[in-house]
């Protein structure tokens, strides 16, 4: 990996509290430019934690996270401006507006940071829709659409700006895996093409090991593992293997227990 | 820990909270005003909002300001004609709606019709994320979901409170005059000599104080609702709304009185 010079984001131990509850617990790593980044691990292992630090939602500790080398704890408000700027997120809930049509969606922050004219921007935001396979759909509500179609729209609103880092918080869930497929293949070229460097959140892993570059496992708030996707296949750790390999939790053979004495329950 | 150690524990944080829930609050207001002149441009969203408070309020207003007037007008000449006094019928009904029930029931009006739309749906926006995908796209939540309801407001209520007013004035017309058989230039004359722009002005200087407490409260509970308890849940919406309301309306009352003691 690389050093924390070079890396567009290291995060330096960062610990994470909800009141007095930790939920990450020493956390480091380096994110390089122009990569897919992947963070796995099961539901509640605080991946959406981990994101909202690096979107500057949950306040972070001094000498904790640093972007391009800067420590986000002591940006001002105008570096705030000028990072979310520069960001595209796609929330796991897709967070659209529900009051606004899915083009006005995407089309808000063209409108808010650029001089653009109407009509450049109705172009822009048709391309994105295609890209995310929603063409055609843009004077939908977000109310009119599936789940798996309110992420694509948040993954095209995300893009609205051509940011230089996207952070994608569970783009594929919810989708088919045709569609999945597709949007796998859309984060690759992002990164191809534009140079982008993207952070994804995801379970699967069969997606994870196809785009990505890097990859972290994460378990109960602590790193299992980090680093290229061949060193996290081969790892010898026993929780990174139960992970990988799909295992229930050691409790594979209570549950079976548990099941006939349900069952004998029942039958009597 | 003893007992009542533990009590004065408690105590202290709920009385720290409390405090600084009115900072929050505080700079809450601030950040609203301070985002006027922030952009995105504001014109069509306020515009939007004015339609959304002034005119969808308006049906509402004409009715509860009919039914005040004529109230006022029965009341006021059942009881001043015990002194025979039915020729200051005028003066009593448009004094207390232009001095108190115009600016007052308006505002309760329209914090119960508009005051808890607007704090659910600011609470939508703060449980779905999109306050905070707001924020990661470098637009102010402040200035474009808050201020254009502050202006809207200011415009809205006294310009609802003079409807209140007119229609509240015809209608104690149309039962004490038409109905019960007051003098009609009697009513007019009364309403002439008796009511100064110092009255105007008070229901005026009330009613904006009113679109002020009204909308900062319930954007105030909308956009913190469900952050303090970290749930996020339809429920903190619903309690959001709930207090929006109580807590404008009492703060309504409250003001009402404390603007009359400072005027009067
Ligand atoms: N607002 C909150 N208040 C208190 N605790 C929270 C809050 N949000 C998350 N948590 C806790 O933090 C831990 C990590 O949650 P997080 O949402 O980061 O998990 P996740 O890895 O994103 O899970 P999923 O894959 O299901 O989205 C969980 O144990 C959760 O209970
Ligand atoms: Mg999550």
């Amino acid at each position: 990996m690389t050093s924390e010079a070079t890396s567009i984001i290291s995060v330096r131990d960062l610990q994470s509290f909800y009141g007095r509850r930790q939920v990450l617990f020493d956390i480091s790593f380096d994110v390089p430019p122009h990569c897919i980044f992947v963070i796995m691990g099961v539901s509640g292992s605080g991946k959406t934690t981990l994101f909202r630090h690096l979107i500057g939602l949950k306040p972070t500790r001094k000498n904790a996270v640093f972007i391009k080398g800067e420590d986000i704890s002591e940006w001002k408000s105008s570096d705030w401006q000028k990072y979310w700027q520069s960001i595209g997120v796609l929330f796991q809930s897709g967070a659209l507006f529900n009051s606004m049509t899915l083009k006005e969606n995407v089309a808000l922050p063209l409108q808010v940071h650029t001089e653009l004219t109407s009509d450049i921007i109705d172009v822009m935001v048709e391309m994105k829709l295609y890209m995310v396979g929603l063409s055609g759909f843009s004077d939908y509500m977000p109310a009119q659409l599936s789940g798996g179609m309110k992420k694509r729209a948040g993954l095209a609103r995300a893009l609205a700006m051509d940011p230089e880092l996207l952070f994608v918080d569970e783009p594929s869930s919810g989708l088919d895996p045709i569609t999945a497929a597709g949007l796998d293949d859309l984060l690759i070229s992002l990164k191809d093409a534009f140079g982008m460097t993207v952070i994804v959140v995801t379970h699967e892993l069969e997606s994870a090991f196809k785009i990505g570059d890097y990859m972290l496992v994460m378990d109960k708030g602590r790193i299992l593992a980090c680093g290229t996707p061949e060193s996290v296949k081969n790892s010898k750790e026993s929780r990174v293997r139960q992970f990988l390999e799909r295992r229930a939790e050691e409790a594979g053979q209570d549950m079976e227990a548990y099941l006939q004495r349900l069952c004998s329950v029942r039958s009597r | 820990m003893n007992t009542s150690g533990n009590f004065v524990v408690k105590l202290g944080g709920w009385g720290l909270s409390k405090i600084l829930g009115l900072g929050r609050m505080g700079m809450f207001l601030i950040y609203a005003i301070n985002g006027l002149w922030k952009p995105p441009g504001k014109l069509i969203s306020t515009i939007k909002h004015i339609y959304f408070i002034g005119h969808r309020s308006l049906f509402v207003i004409c009715f509860t300001g009919a039914f005040s007037g004529m109230v006022l007008g029965l009341q006021g000449y059942y009881t001043l004609s015990k002194f025979g006094s039915e020729g200051l019928l005028g003066a009593a009904v448009s004094l207390s709606l232009i001095r108190e029930l115009g600016p007052v029931l308006t505002a309760l009006m329209v914090t119960g019709r508009a005051g808890s739309a607007i704090c659910a749906e600011i609470g939508i926006m703060r449980i779905e994320e999109q306050i905070d995908a707001l924020k990661c796209m470098a637009i102010d939540p402040h200035s474009y979901l808050i201020s254009p309801r502050f202006i809207a407001g200011i415009i809205c209520f006294p310009l609802l409170t003079s409807i209140f007013d007119v229609i509240g004035i015809y209608g104690g017309y149309a039962i004490g005059v038409l109905l019960l058989g007051a003098n009609p230039g009697a009513y007019w004359d009364g309403i002439y000599k008796s009511v100064g722009w110092d009255d105007v002005y008070m229901g005026y200087i009330k009613a904006l104080v009113f679109a002020v407490l009204t909308i900062w409260i319930s954007t105030y509970k909308g956009f913190y609702a469900g952050v303090d308890s970290g749930s996020m849940g339809a429920e903190d919406v619903s309690k959001a709304t709930t207090d929006a309301v109580v807590i404008s309306s009492v703060s309504i009352l409250v003001a009402d009185y404390v603007i009359t003691s400072i005027l009067l």
